[in-house]
């Protein structure tokens, strides 16, 4: 199996009047773990039924391994889909699930089912091969649908939110287990989730969608450490929301006035003096303060109540309608006396500074 | 039946039950066990009913003609031979009293035989009829299939909602039409001198004898019975997850691979359904080949028994042809379970 890679140019989709997909370029390389993350009805799913040939763009061209797609049907792409609740054939077994693909391509039955139980093998269910799939658990049912997928070999492999139907700890599992699945055959992923942990423990690089229109495609670390836009930086992950002007440069940092004081920040998209614009810090880069007793990005804030997440705790604080939050690691020593939580600070390399733009809800 | 009681309460319960009750046994078994019954036995009249009654009949001419000779008897003058005329007359009339009496109860009292005559006297040509009603009702059933499975499929599937519904409009409302009416329709349509063949002369083909020939027979059937099959194959190919046709399709499967081995499968009760409905009703039905053949083409099996039952006036044998008929509809149900591998709960659904 060899890894493809695909280009959209100019790509978009339109339901009668409704904008599904704007004009969209995108290049996922050959080889490489894609996610495209975004909320429910941004239009990742119509990009991926795009590529895999179930839809037909209204502009521009699809290519899979330099290759033009517009004309090619689904049956005859180099893709295989794998879909949100899996579609596997309830009435077939499951090695007759895995071979379909092959039986389709004229394979016949013996050689067929060999290669269905070794790929059963690749994802440890070599022994369940002759149950129907209605016998097996979430993540067999799930395995399954990857190893059929697989089976036929395909250069692109594209999955559709298949994890959220799975429980936290099973797609938990899952992930690692997909991420192993694609580093062994090389196939190209393209991952579709709206859940933002999933994208960026799986993926080399994220594309983050928002209504239509792609709005970063960047590495995973980038994509958190950098987001691009005010939607990317709260989608993908959590962060604390400062809104204000900005008042003066200093470098590649600026000083932004907002209701509750001038904080400094990086200004990684060089937002000149006068901007609106958005300040983020990510709640994990936020102190706890017992007293405000500084002077450079502290505010006073009421402290409203704390999370705790086993090796983590939240600390949630309210000023004048703006929740602010601190995640910190639970070193078994932190004193959580609300009494102790008076004010918030962050270091000026720890804000970002964004133009105005879009906040994700939570 | 606890659950009945606590729902209904005790007065509708009952109701309930004795209703079903009425229906179960009044309906269903109690006319198919007299059907049954009547179907083993005979009438056994000591040789042939019209032999007993033309003889009968014989008899009283006799008595009759005796009546004459003894008044022209009488007429004569009184003499010794006159009076033992008359006597001998009298005796030979009484002795004729004395037959028919005898013969009139054999007529009257006839004895009831068990037997499975009924079953047996079906001549070849009676046979010859009901092979090919179970036949041509198994190719409507055929042909019905044929013609709704891409119908359903197209409704349930493919259609977008509105258009789904239109169809379906369109094929429920000739429904609201009387059965009758609607054959009577096919009639004209396909009278040698009909639509179908007026159309035809318009493109220069020789009229056709649809009617004649049974055609007719089977186009107004299928056209009768389609909502039967339509129905349970849309029900069924409407619950099939889109996602697994485009999952096939993904996988490199043709379109004919794609019914072949996810539609057609999944559809199965559906089509069983379909096809034990289409049978049934094909096989049973009296009014579409009585007015689509009216006596030229060759009768349906149902109009064998419609006579047997009301123009030669026996039961017995009516009884006989039906229950024939109906272990083969019977026989049939149980082989479509079979081929399509379905349980009666999976058609009950």
């Amino acid at each position: 199996m060899r890894g493809m890679d695909i280009e959209l140019t100019n790509v978009s989709m339109k339901f009668g009047d409704f904008t599904a997909v704007y004009p969209t370029d995108l290049k996922v390389k050959a080889g490489e773990f894609f996610s495209i993350l975004g909320p429910s009805g941004c239009g990742k799913t119509t990009i991926l039924r795009m590529v895999s040939g179930f839809l037909n763009p209204t502009t521009g061209g699809i290519k899979i391994g330099g290759e033009e797609m517009t004309v090619v049907g689904p049956h005859k792409r180099p893709t295989a889909l794998i879909f949100q609740n899996l579609a596997l054939f309830p009435l077939m077994t499951v090695w007759e699930n895995v071979a379909f693909g092959l039986e389709m391509r004229g394979w016949e039955k013996t050689r067929r089912r060999d290669k269905a139980f070794e790929l059963l093998d690749l994802v440890a269910l070599g022994d369940q091969g002759d149950k129907i799939p209605d016998e097996l658990s979430g993540g067999q049912r799930q395995r399954v649908a990857v190893a059929r997928a697989l089976a036929v070999e395909p250069a692109v492999l594209l999955l559709d939110e298949p994890l959220s139907a799975l429980d936290l700890k099973l797609r938990q599992h899952m992930r690692s287990e997909l991420r192993d699945i694609q580093r062994k055959t090389g196939v190209t992923f393209i991952y579709i989730t709206h859940d933002q942990g999933e994208a960026l423990t799986m993926s080399d690089r994220i594309a983050v969608m928002k209504a239509g229109v792609i709005e970063q495609v960047d590495t995973t670390d980038r994509v958190y450490d950098a987001p691009a836009t005010a939607f990317a930086a709260t989608f993908v992950g959590a962060n604390n929301v400062f809104r204000g002007k900005v008042t003066s440069l200093d470098g590649d940092m600026a000083v932004v006035e907002t209701k509750y004081g001038a904080l400094r920040a990086k200004n990684p998209q060089n937002q000149a003096v006068g901007n609106k614009v958005v300040l983020f810090v990510r709640p994990e880069k936020m102190q706890v303060l017992s007293a405000v007793d500084r002077e450079e990005n502290a505010i006073a804030v009421e402290f409203e109540r704390r999370d705790l997440e086993g090796p983590f705790v939240n600390l949630f604080f309210r000023r004048e309608g703006d929740v602010f939050s601190a995640h910190l690691v639970n070193a078994g020593d932190v004193a959580h006396q609300p009494s102790g939580h008076k004010g918030l600070c962050f270091a000026p390399q720890d804000g970002m500074i964004l133009p105005v733009g879009d906040i994700a809800d939570e | 039946m606890s659950r009945l009681l606590r729902s209904f309460g005790p007065h509708l319960t009952s109701l309930i039950l004795l209703l079903s009750g009425v229906w179960v046994i009044g309906m269903i078994i109690g006319p198919q066990l007299i059907m049954v019954e009547q179907s083993f036995w005979y009438t056994d009249r000591g040789g042939d009913a019209v032999v007993i009654t033309v003889q009968i009949d014989a008899h009283y001419n006799d008595i009759d003609v005796l009546a004459f000779d003894k008044m022209d008897a009488e007429d004569l003058a009184p003499s010794p031979e006159r009076d033992a005329k008359i006597a001998e007359i009298d005796a030979t009339i009484a002795e004729k009293r004395v037959i028919i009496a005898e013969l009139e109860t054999r007529e009257v009292i006839p004895k009831k035989v068990y037997s499975l005559r009924n079953y047996t006297i079906m001549g070849g040509s009676h046979l010859a009829i009901f092979i090919k009603t179970i036949l041509a009702s198994v190719a409507v059933t055929l042909i019905a299939f044929v013609v709704c499975y891409p119908m359903a499929y197209t409704v349930a599937k493919l259609a977008t909602p509105n258009r789904a519904a239109i169809i379906m409009l369109g094929l429920i409302i000739p429904y609201a039409i009387n059965e009758l009416l609607r054959v009577f329709a096919w009639l004209m349509i396909l009278n040698y001198n009909g639509v179908a063949n007026f159309l035809l002369g318009l493109i220069g083909v020789e009229p056709i004898a649809f009617l004649e020939s049974g055609t007719g027979v089977f186009i107004a059937m299928v056209y009768a019975y389609i909502l039967f099959m339509v129905f349970p194959i849309y029900n069924t190919v409407e619950t099939l997850d889109t996602s697994q046709i485009e999952a096939a399709r993904d996988l490199g499967a043709p379109t004919w691979q794609i019914h072949r081995r996810i539609v057609l499968p999944h559809a199965k009760p559906g089509i069983a359904v379909g096809c034990i409905m289409t049978f049934m009703l094909s096989a049973g039905s009296y009014a579409v080949p009585y007015i689509m053949t009216r006596g030229t083409a060759e009768p349906w099996f149902t109009q064998l028994i419609y006579n047997k039952f009301f123009e030669s006036l026996n039961w017995n044998t009516g009884s006989a042809y039906a229950f024939t008929l109906l272990v083969a509809c019977v026989i049939f149900v149980f082989l479509m379970m079979r081929m399509f591998k379905v349980g009666i709960k999976d058609i009950a659904k």
